[in-house]
């Protein structure tokens, strides 16, 4: 419905993006660690000096998937079908931690329940394991498991239509047969794809073992390649780097590969839920006793580390008790004083670039693209998100580093190629939603094609449009992973200034660091809370 | 190539989707001012036939003229803002964003002209239909049915020489779609426009429309006034899609043009009606009115429906079962043994 010419410039255009942003950099990453043989990958893999990091990283990402998927699961088997007063509330509550960069958590919980933090101070307690493996699944569970809620809560919301359950209620069936024979069957694919994702995530997953795990001498994938990469300039120890990335990559498209089978299933709903229930639903004992352990799990997991690490900013130092005798901003003064405002700016600007840059892409993607081009585009493109971040920075470093080096350039490359997805897919799914009949009846109304876009699409996907700038800008701002390895003299961003900070060893000043870096996202974030809202109501109009 | 007669002529029209005909060599012409009901089940190619005339599906050959002027063809179409149609939807497909006066507004804007006068000009429409209170809201907060009246100001708004309702209907209760279907036919009549109505209930069909055509695998195997479908069908598909028939096998014992004696079983009768085949074995096609209690044959009650302005009864009979019109005050049991006669019959090829 675009004019022919105008379809072929921007054809070409997202066309050479793709190209530019997932194909070169995977080309070049495939060639350097297959095809250049400067190192013997045989030796480096014989050699067994990368079992362990590779062992932490899969047993503990495969812990990470059972704990996450389990709880995200029930809590939002518990919430979504819980009554309507709290509901939001408690799903506020548990996607929390989606908005607070995971290392800024990590930090969190060294505040609260680490030794010398308030737990520690207040009570004398501090958890014991919290630097290690058990601190780093615990943490990197807190969070992914938003994302793992918000794939079960649709699939509930599409699938879980509640005249099913009654139906099987009618037909004799027990709460908990109901339960197990219709509800999760009904959501099962949604299950199988958050624990994938999880899995994804966990093993993606830096900020967090580098705070928790590295000080504990537990190295991961991740912080190994972070290592070898920036701390170190020996041919050996680029060949390890280009060999974990490739093993990073293979990994999750094995594991998306696998689990994706599982999620496109026939057995759809033979019709989207509408109207979630007609049937009236009572705030009963259980309902309070389940919404009492959500509430505590996100005050222990969220809001007590958050909390901690406010009053952790505001302490003169470490080892003072945190009274407000003992207050102070000069944390924030000196987190501020030594060239953090250039790397604020750094970080705004590439999430705001990186933002700009992938809607138009996404948006541009959609209009060119068949209904079915768009969706195999789409899986290329969530491939790409896929790909750990540690592997993306490596293989953007081998594509462009030689001539982007130390730019802001060659991190915006890398995000446009990791965020695109978080574009691509509230833009597409809106797409897919609106009917081709509304469309048609602006066409038969006297509406050219460019005319349709402007009154018709346009003010509809306005709400994607902004849920998915969003969405990239906040990620972008706590973006970590990929900065870290990318970064230079004159772009390190706020999150690696923060990282850098606390690898130095001062709690305090890093502390107020992360506080800051928080705000900035939770500001950032509102307007897409507002976005949500106006979604919710939408659905239920 | 010889100009257009009516309001809207097809001309050996085929679609294709992939592989599938959903349109095969269709010919049909609209006058002005006449509605022709297009009457087939779902999957005979309505929808299909509609979206060719309006432009949303390119042909794969014939033509679709438009007020005279070739609005389609295979190597040139009219993209559909250019063409002068309306459509209601099934689904209404209202603009979820805008209000009911802002999506009647809609296509005057489009047509140029100014913000001010679209919408005086569509709260008038909205005030014909009598919902000009309900300007202000958005899709959302109307009824079905107020939301497809709201679909046919829009439709109304644009003024067109072809309108095409898309079983417009279709999701309305009953009293709902009667009301509708009267609005629609009073504002269609009103603008002297020609009107395709698509639609698979037969009632709906013969009562909206001058003409119906029956619609099967994308062709039309019969047209005519609702009358002339309804009490001569070609076959007996179009017996069935057209309201309820019974057929039974008979022999025609003599015809004289309209005197017809036919045997069914061992049973001669003089009944009325006709139909095409020459031959002498023939199906008679039977509507529920046409039998009567009383008569020749027998037959045992079946079933009894009560249907307020008549009463319908479904005999076993030995040829088959077979509707019988029967008195609302007489009414006999289910099980009883009745007697039975044929008043009229339509003879279809067997």
């Amino acid at each position: 419905m675009i004019p022919k010419r105008s379809r072929w410039v921007l054809g070409g255009i997202v066309s050479a993006a793709l190209v530019a942003l997932v194909c070169v950099p995977l080309f070049e990453l495939a060639r350097g660690a297959v095809v250049d043989r400067t190192v013997d990958f045989g030796e480096i893999v014989g050699s067994g000096e990368l079992t362990e990091p590779v062992r932490n990283t899969i047993l503990s990402a495969l812990a990470v998937t059972a704990l996450a998927t389990a709880i995200a699961t029930a809590a939002a088997l518990f919430i979504e079908r819980g009554s309507l007063g709290l509901r939001s509330w408690l799903r506020a509550g548990v996607i929390l931690p989606l908005l607070i960069p995971p290392f800024v958590s990590a930090l969190s919980w060294a505040s609260a329940y680490g030794p010398g933090g308030l737990l520690d101070d207040v009570v004398g307690v501090s958890v014991p394991g919290l630097f290690g493996p058990l601190g780093v699944v615990a943490v990197i569970t807190v969070n992914v498991v938003p994302l793992a809620y918000l794939v079960v809560a649709s699939a509930i919301a599409t699938r879980g239509d509640i005249d099913l359950e009654l139906a099987a209620r009618v037909a004799g069936a027990k709460q908990v047969t109901v339960l197990r024979t219709v509800t999760l069957p009904a959501i099962l694919p949604a299950v199988v794809g958050a624990a994938a994702l999880t899995f994804v995530v966990a093993i993606n997953a830096f900020g967090i073992p580098a705070v928790l795990g590295t000080p504990a001498g537990f190295p991961t994938v991740t912080t190994r390649i972070y290592q070898d990469l920036a701390l170190s300039a020996d041919s050996r120890a680029f060949a390890r780097v280009l060999v974990l990335a490739v093993l990073l990559v293979l990994v999750t498209l094995v594991t998306v590969g696998a689990t994706s089978r599982h999620t496109n299933d026939r057995r759809r709903p033979l019709h989207r839920v509408e109207t979630p229930s007609a049937l009236p639903r009572t705030a009963g004992r259980r309902q309070r006793v389940v919404a009492a352990a959500v509430a505590a799990y996100v005050v222990a997991s969220s809001l007590l580390p958050l909390l901690a690490l406010v009053l952790m900013a505001l302490t003169r130092a470490v080892g003072l008790s945190p009274t407000p005798g003992n207050w102070t901003m000069a944390n924030f003064s000196e987190a501020f004083a030594a060239g953090s405002w250039r790397s604020l700016g750094n970080s705004v600007l590439l999430a705001a670039e990186a933002a700009t840059i992938v809607l138009l892409l996404a948006a541009a993607l959609i209009v060119v693209a068949s209904r079915r081009a768009t969706s195999q585009l789409g899986t290329l493109v969530t491939l790409t998100f896929a790909v750990p971040g540690s592997a993306l920075a490596v293989a953007v470093f081998l594509a462009y580093g030689s001539w982007l080096r130390g730019s802001l350039t060659l991190i915006l490359v890398a995000y446009l190629a990791k965020f695109w997805a978080l574009g691509h897919r509230p833009l597409a799914g809106a797409v897919t939603a609106i009917p081709p009949d509304l469309v048609r009846a602006a066409r038969v109304s006297g509406a050219p094609p460019v005319t349709v876009i402007r009154t018709v699409l346009a003010p509809m996907l306005k709400p994607a449009l902004l849920a998915g700038w969003l969405l990239v800008f906040l990620f972008g701002l706590h973006e970590l992973t990929m900065s870290i390895l990318l970064y230079g003299p004159r772009s390190s961003t706020l999150a690696v200034v923060a990282l850098n900070l606390q690898q130095l060893g001062d709690p305090t000043v890093t502390a107020a660091l992360a506080v800051a870096l928080t705000l900035l996202v939770l500001f950032a974030a509102a307007p897409l809370a507002l976005v949500w809202r106006s979604w919710n109501k939408m659905g239920t109009r | 190539m010889s100009t257009s007669r009516g309001a809207l002529e097809c001309r050996g029209v085929s679609v294709k989707y992939g592989s599938v005909q959903v349109l095969d060599r269709l010919d049909l012409t609209v006058d002005e001012g006449e509605i022709v009901a297009v009457l087939g089940p779902s999957g005979s190619g309505k929808t299909s036939l509609l979206a060719a005339i309006a432009g949303f599906v390119p042909l794969e050959s014939g033509e679709i003229w438009i007020n005279g002027a070739l609005a389609g063809s295979v190597d040139s179409a009219q993209p559909p803002e250019s063409r002068s149609v309306s459509m209601v939807f099934q689904n209404y497909a209202l603009w979820p964003h805008l209000s009911a006066l802002e999506n009647v507004a809609y296509p005057l804007r489009r047509a140029g002209v100014e913000k001010a006068d679209a919408r005086r000009e569509a709260s008038r429409l909205l005030d014909r239909l009598s919902i000009g209170e309900l300007a202000v809201r958005f899709p959302s907060e109307l009824s079905g049915g107020q939301q497809q009246r709201v679909g046919l100001a829009r439709a109304l708004a644009r003024a067109p020489s072809v309108y095409l309702f898309d079983e417009p209907t279709a999701h309305l209760d009953a009293v709902l779609r009667t009301l509708l279907q009267e609005e629609l036919l009073d504002r269609t009549r009103e603008s002297r426009a020609a009107a395709l109505y698509a639609s698979h209930d037969p009632d709906e069909a013969l009562a909206v429309a001058d003409r119906v055509a029956l619609l099967r695998d994308g062709r039309i195997i019969q047209i005519g006034q609702p009358r002339q479908v309804y009490e001569s069908p070609i076959d007996e598909w179009a017996a069935r899609l057209t309201g309820e028939a019974d057929l039974f096998a008979v022999e025609v014992a003599s015809r004289d043009g309209a005197d017809l004696t036919i045997r069914l079983g061992d049973v001669e009768m003089a009944v009325d009606g006709g139909g095409t085949p020459d031959a002498r074995s023939v199906a008679a096609v039977v509507r529920p009115e046409w039998a009567s209690l009383g008569g020749p044959l027998v037959g045992d009650v079946h079933r009894v429906r009560y249907l307020g302005a008549r009463t319908l009864i479904l005999l076993d009979t030995a040829y088959g079962r077979v509707w019988v019109a029967g008195a609302n005050d007489q009414t006999p049991r289910v099980g009883d043994r009745v007697e039975w006669s044929l008043d009229r019959v339509w003879l279809i090829a067997r």
